[in-house]
């Protein structure tokens, strides 16, 4: 029942969202008309000539701001974007030629026409957008015309840059960054899923094109292969499920282990809460590679733990740490343990100490002993408070490159899986190792695309059921 | 709010700087196909490289660089593993002092090793280094993803006539010369502690002396390269055919069968020894009394085993059908490649500087500096090779190896995965001959698969 | 009473043994790591052994590491660079996004804060090549990779601004409030009044964002992309441990570690509380 009224719930806002931008556009488009319709011969110059109006109304800033953008536009396309866009359908049509004289030319560069045609389209829309603050600028300007009011000055704009328009001051480099370094590379390997670039089409060398949903066939094609071999599918669906098994135990038993050391460590009448804290932290504080990759070489088949067990004579044969399958599971667990401990007992420490006492003291008073006290005070008032780390801890858990690819690389391998992958690995190592090992990228992508779905669906569901999360303003 | 003009422009700003960089590269490209152009027109240094022509007695390489030739100038990067980059630098220094003619490029040398050049390569070929050393079982890989010139006419010649003939057949795909041998000593042999192992010829003998003295005896079964030792000891065969493109076009296997399944018996058995470990990286290797690897590991092992020092071919062993099999392998031998050009002056340089890198003179100097097995036939014959322990072994092993042609990329995915099985003890000892062929059968199938 | 004591103290007993095994396994990594930087090149050829206590105490791992045949000091101070410029130009970035996020109210403030919510689901080595043929369009790799990859973070940092917004959202609105209508401009606001009331915070994201780039290998070797002059202390020295080519570098491997670790750590330390702060606040705020 709580399920369905909230997929509904989700429903309704979709459509919702859905039918407001429709009815944003239909406004939009009206104003456009109208602006023409109703406007002067200035406004309407300024549908084809950007910024005319204002320049003609002496607004010289804005006006020739305008025009400038204009102007950048279409050289940009002329001697640039449309270069690229022109190819996009074909990714290309001629490879690398070899020339009589033993030199090669280069030619057509798949991956450079799909990045631009990308970013191109990026600029085409942002010039769409840019068309239209002009448009509403000739309207502004002749309602404040109509009105008798005086238009702003220079420094009244540049004024309001500091104080009134100060987010967009603030804003603009940090998003402009992350448009250019964040939503571009990623709209451009949505894009890869969809292409065969893999190390037998590799530009500039060779070409890449289009092959439509061929991927991701390829990743739901199950069983296995009539050569025996596993099929992609089968070992997306095993390593997906180690993944999901992985951030699990690494989330919740690092959750309860951290709470376990900072109540302890936070007990009455204990000393140098300081000194054991301090030693826990020093596995933050020391870079992963250099913690980590030591304790992936003491804990392998001829490494120091070994030795010693068999000196001491504890065992007879070697612990197989890293090269059993389950073993190497258990293990990694286990030391993410080791990683993951100190960094929930901090915030956990902070936490506790924020739990009114009197509500001990009034169970206390009520008969109540310690695990009672703790089952019924702490763990409600912990999981109310932390939930939202819970959630960023499960989906990072799903990205955790380091402790897996530092320890054994996601090993051990098996004739039972493909394409490289591990019992270990995650699909985050996995997509590491087709990237870098295999430049298998159109598969890499299509992980990518996995990995996406899957943390999505989760905090999707996760997040609609938290308490602490549904009134942003509430915090303030 | 309408200061969004101002925003938008910063964004346009940002925009057409991207731009300009990327028109920028363009021209720089356009710039480099046009140099090849300009050597039409007349050299004015003419008249200051006359001398270079009395170094043609010394270096091969002169012969066919005439000297009145305007090479250009520009930089050549290099990548060679960690431990020759001093060599070289030096080398190439060498080479530009006898060929003045083509002083104008300088060289970076950059100690890149060979398994993450081939990767480097691959991913971006036009970033990647001019000259670069490989291993021989990236030559298909390099060459279908074009990161490879081709190497014809004098210079193809010089690599089949100084080399030995396992060198210059790694040296091509299909019947197209590719890269300059370097060495001939990349294959493997046994390295055994003289106070613990009392018999070297014997597989059993070495890891029972190891079982009792609480040592290790080191191979690496689940490396695609260590591991057909014991395959193509009971006379399996796994071999590809490629065309000039790099393509493979056909694949010889007979892992499954009675062969192979003595073979893997004999693996799944050593693997059961308590003295059995995977590995053949002598630095990670700890308390071990025998390790298999190659000639680059002897000066670790030096320095481990002390006086106990010693070096034979592998070993022996005695197969589930009671025949007696010597442990065979791959022979191979690594690889000098140039990067496709697009420069006519600079690809000359690039192929007379890698047949500098590559010749009799320098491969001796290398081998006196870094010991590394030279490929080229005359510097074989030198008194200090041929007295080379670690190198007689190998050279008593090679006789009994196939020498390494060409495999797909996935095969070495594949050969760790069959081992990582066996290490893990999904196949083992007490798996039956159904479950083992089952898993020879699946090796095969997917090896020939990869040759479609 | 007294059994309640006893009880107390036989518990208090138990905790400190488990706290003292605790730091025992905490500890022993470090400890070995430590051990081992300072065994001697000839035994064992300064590969990996078996054994704890070296049998000869020696600097030579240290020395080679500060002499003419490695690079080490080259790749350290590399990556201090770029930890320092990340750590201030990030800190920058994160402090202007989350205060335009906490305080002002736009348009498009809500769609924004949803689309980078968005675009943090998609796992980072996604865009790992986009993002190094990006750079080298710019030549931001190779001989440019230090700025490349200082570029690289702080470009995308203004993602990461939920700690440092949670931390606005607790100063209350009313203070600005009581500026603004004494007449003082958002700037002004931002720069005298929110910002030296914010130093925990500043401090945890700087030391956070400085922190990072010492364990950068995976995207600082593609950009460095074989040009050594150009790595970074971890892409140099995982090689040690994983590249065939690199024999002998145990011991190198565990100095070099030892020399990134100390440093590190007793920044750590000594800002450790701001850390705690700033970690409680934001697993809170989520």
């Amino acid at each position: 029942m709580g399920k369905n009224a909230n997929s509904d719930g989700v429903k309704k806002k979709e459509q919702s969202s859905v039918g407001k931008f429709f009815s944003w556009l239909g406004n939009d488009l009206k104003e456009i008309v109208l602006t023409f319709t109703e406007g002067d011969w200035k406004s309407r110059v300024s549908y084809l000539i950007m910024g005319f109006g204002p320049i003609m109304r002496k607004q010289f800033l804005r006006g020739f701001a305008f025009l400038a953008m204009e102007v950048l536009f279409v050289l940009y396309m002329v001697g640039f974007g449309w270069h690229y866009l022109k190819d996009v359908g074909t990714l290309g049509t001629v490879a690398r030629v070899l020339n009589d004289n033993g030199t090669y030319t280069y030619n057509d560069d798949s991956f450079l026409i799909l990045l631009y045609s990308i970013l191109t389209i990026i600029v085409i829309l942002a010039f769409i957008l840019v068309w239209r603050m002009n448009l509403r600028e000739n309207r502004n300007e002749e309602k404040l015309l109509k009105d008798g009011k005086p238009f702003p000055t220079v420094k009244q704009d540049l004024h309001s840059l500091l104080d009134s328009n100060f987010d967009k001051t603030l804003l603009t480099l940090p998003v402009l960054g992350i448009f250019i370094f964040t939503v571009l590379p990623i709209i451009f390997m949505i894009c890869v899923a969809f292409t065969d670039y893999d190390k037998n089409h590799q530009p500039p060398t060779n070409l890449f094109s289009w092959v439509g949903l061929e991927n991701f066939k390829n990743l739901f094609t199950f069983g296995s292969t009539t050569a025996g071999a596993s099929t992609f599918g089968s070992t997306f669906l095993i390593v997906l499920s180690w993944t999901l098994i992985w951030a699990f135990f690494a989330t919740f038993l690092t959750y309860f282990c951290g709470m376990g050391v900072a109540i302890m460590i936070n007990k009455k009448g204990i000393k140098f809460k300081k000194l054991w804290r301090t030693i826990l932290v020093m596995t933050i504080a020391v870079p992963q590679f250099v913690s980590l990759l030591y304790v992936g070489k003491m804990f392998a088949n001829d490494g120091l733990i070994n030795s010693y067990l068999m000196k001491w004579g504890w065992i007879s044969e070697r612990i197989p740490f890293w090269s059993d399958p389950v073993l190497s599971k258990i293990a990694i667990i286990v030391v993410n343990l080791w990683v993951g401990i100190p960094y929930t007992m901090l915030i956990m420490t902070g936490l506790l100490m924020n739990i009114p006492e009197d509500l001990y003291e009034s169970a206390r008073i009520d008969g109540a002993n310690g695990l009672q006290m703790f089952k019924s005070i702490t763990l409600p008032y912990m999981f109310f408070v932390t939930g939202p780390f819970l959630l960023t801890q499960f989906t990072g858990n799903i990205n955790n490159f380091n402790i897996i690819y530092l320890l054994n690389q996601g090993g051990p391998t098996s004739l039972a899986l493909t394409n490289k992958a591990g019992y270990t690995d995650l699909l985050v190592t996995w997509l590491y190792k087709m990237t870098v090992n295999d430049t298998n990228y159109r598969m890499a992508a299509v992980l990518g695309i996995a990995v996406f779905v899957v943390v999505a669906g989760i905090s999707l569901v996760v997040y609609n059921m938290l308490p602490s999360v549904k009134d942003e303003e509430g915090f303030q | 709010m309408k200061k969004k003009v101002l925003s938008t422009l910063l964004a346009a700003a940002m925009v057409f700087s991207l731009t300009a960089c990327g028109g920028k590269d363009e021209g720089t490209a356009d710039n480099t196909n046009n140099t090849p152009a300009s050597q039409e027109a007349p050299a004015e240094n003419n008249d200051a490289e006359a001398p270079a022509e009395s170094n043609d007695a010394e270096a091969p390489a002169d012969a066919e660089a005439p000297a009145d030739i305007d090479y250009g100038s520009g930089t050549i990067t290099i990548w060679v593993a960690e431990n020759v980059v001093d060599f070289t630098q030096t080398k190439c220094t060498e080479f530009f002092e006898a060929n003045p003619a083509m002083a104008g490029y300088t060289v970076t040398v950059e100690p890149v090793g060979e398994g993450d050049a081939a990767g480097n390569m691959i991913t971006d070929v036009e970033g990647g280094a001019d000259i670069f050393g490989f291993a021989q079982d990236q030559i298909t890989r390099l060459v279908s993803s074009g990161a490879l010139c081709p190497v014809v006419g004098d210079n193809a010649s010089f690599v089949d006539t100084q080399n030995d003939a396992g060198a210059a057949s790694a040296a091509k795909v299909g019947d197209m010369t590719y890269a300059y041998p370097m060495t001939s000593d990349n294959g493997y042999f046994l390295y055994y502690d003289k106070s613990v192992v009392t018999d070297p010829t014997s597989l059993e003998k070495i890891v029972a002396d190891c079982e009792a003295a609480g040592k290790s005896f080191y191979f690496e079964i689940n490396s695609g390269w260590y591991q057909p030792a014991f395959f193509f000891a009971t006379g399996c065969t796994l071999t590809y055919d490629t065309d000039d493109n790099g393509n493979f076009t056909a694949c010889n296997i007979d892992y499954a069968s009675d062969k192979g399944l003595v073979a893997l018996k004999e693996i799944t058995e050593f693997q059961s020894s308590s003295a059995f470990q995977n590995g053949s990286n002598a630095s990670n290797a700890t308390n071990f009394a025998a390790i298999v690897s190659g000639t680059w590991d002897a000066d670790v092992i030096k320095g481990v085993f002390g006086d106990n020092y010693a070096c034979a071919k592998l070993p022996s062993f005695e197969g589930s059908d009671g025949n007696t099999y010597q442990l065979s392998g791959f022979g191979g031998f690594k690889l000098l490649g140039i990067k496709p050009q697009t420069d006519e002056g600079k690809l000359a340089v690039c192929h007379a500087l890698a047949q500098f890198l590559t010749n009799t003179d320098t491969q001796l100097a290398r081998y006196q500096a870094v010991a590394w097995g030279p490929s080229n036939l005359t510097a074989q014959q030198d008194a200090a090779v041929q007295a080379d322990e670690a190198l007689s072994a190998l050279a008593e092993q090679l006789a009994n190896t196939i020498p390494q042609g060409n495999y797909p990329g996935d095969y070495w995915t594949l050969a760790t995965a069959l081992g990582d099985d066996v290490i893990a003890g999904t196949l083992s000892t007490s798996s039956s001959d159904e479950d083992l062929m089952t898993a020879l059968e699946n090796f095969q199938q997917t090896c020939i698969s990869y040759a479609q | 009473m007294k059994s309640m004591k006893t009880k107390r103290a036989i518990g208090n007993g138990i905790t400190y043994v488990f706290l003292i095994v605790l730091s025992i396994i905490w500890l022993f990594p470090f400890v070995c790591l430590f051990l081992q930087s300072f065994r001697s090149y000839n035994e064992n050829g300064g590969g990996m052994v078996e054994y704890l206590l070296p049998k000869t105490f020696s600097l030579d791992s240290y020395k080679w590491l500060f002499s003419g045949e490695s690079q080490f000091v080259r790749w350290y101070m590399n990556t201090l660079i770029i930890a320092i410029f990340v750590s201030i130009l990030q800190t920058i970035v994160v402090l202007c996004v989350s205060y335009a996020l906490s305080r002002m109210r736009f348009k498009g403030r809500t769609f924004l804060m949803r689309f980078w919510l968005i675009l943090g689901m998609f796992p980072g080595f996604l865009t790992m090549i986009c993002l190094y043929f990006l750079l080298k369009q710019f030549g931001l790799t190779q001989e440019g990779a230090i700025p490349g990859l200082i570029l690289i973070s702080v470009a995308s940092s203004g993602m990461g601004y939920y700690v440092t917004k949670g931390y606005f959202d607790t100063i209350p609105r009313a203070l600005d409030e009581a500026a603004r209508i004494d007449g003082a401009s958002r700037a002004r606001v931002f720069f005298t009044m929110i910002i030296p009331m914010s130093k925990p915070i500043i401090i945890y994201a700087a030391l956070v964002a400085f922190m990072n780039p010492w364990c950068d290998y995976v995207f600082a070797s593609y950009v460095a992309f074989g040009h050594s002059k150009s790595y970074n202390v971890a892409v140099a020295m995982q090689r040690w441990l994983w590249t065939g080519d690199y024999q002998g570098y145990f011991t190198r491997f565990c100095a070099g570690g030892i020399l990134i670790a100390i440093p590190v750590t007793i920044l750590f330390m000594c800002l450790q509380k701001y850390y705690v702060e700033g970690v409680t606040g934001g697993a809170v705020k989520g």
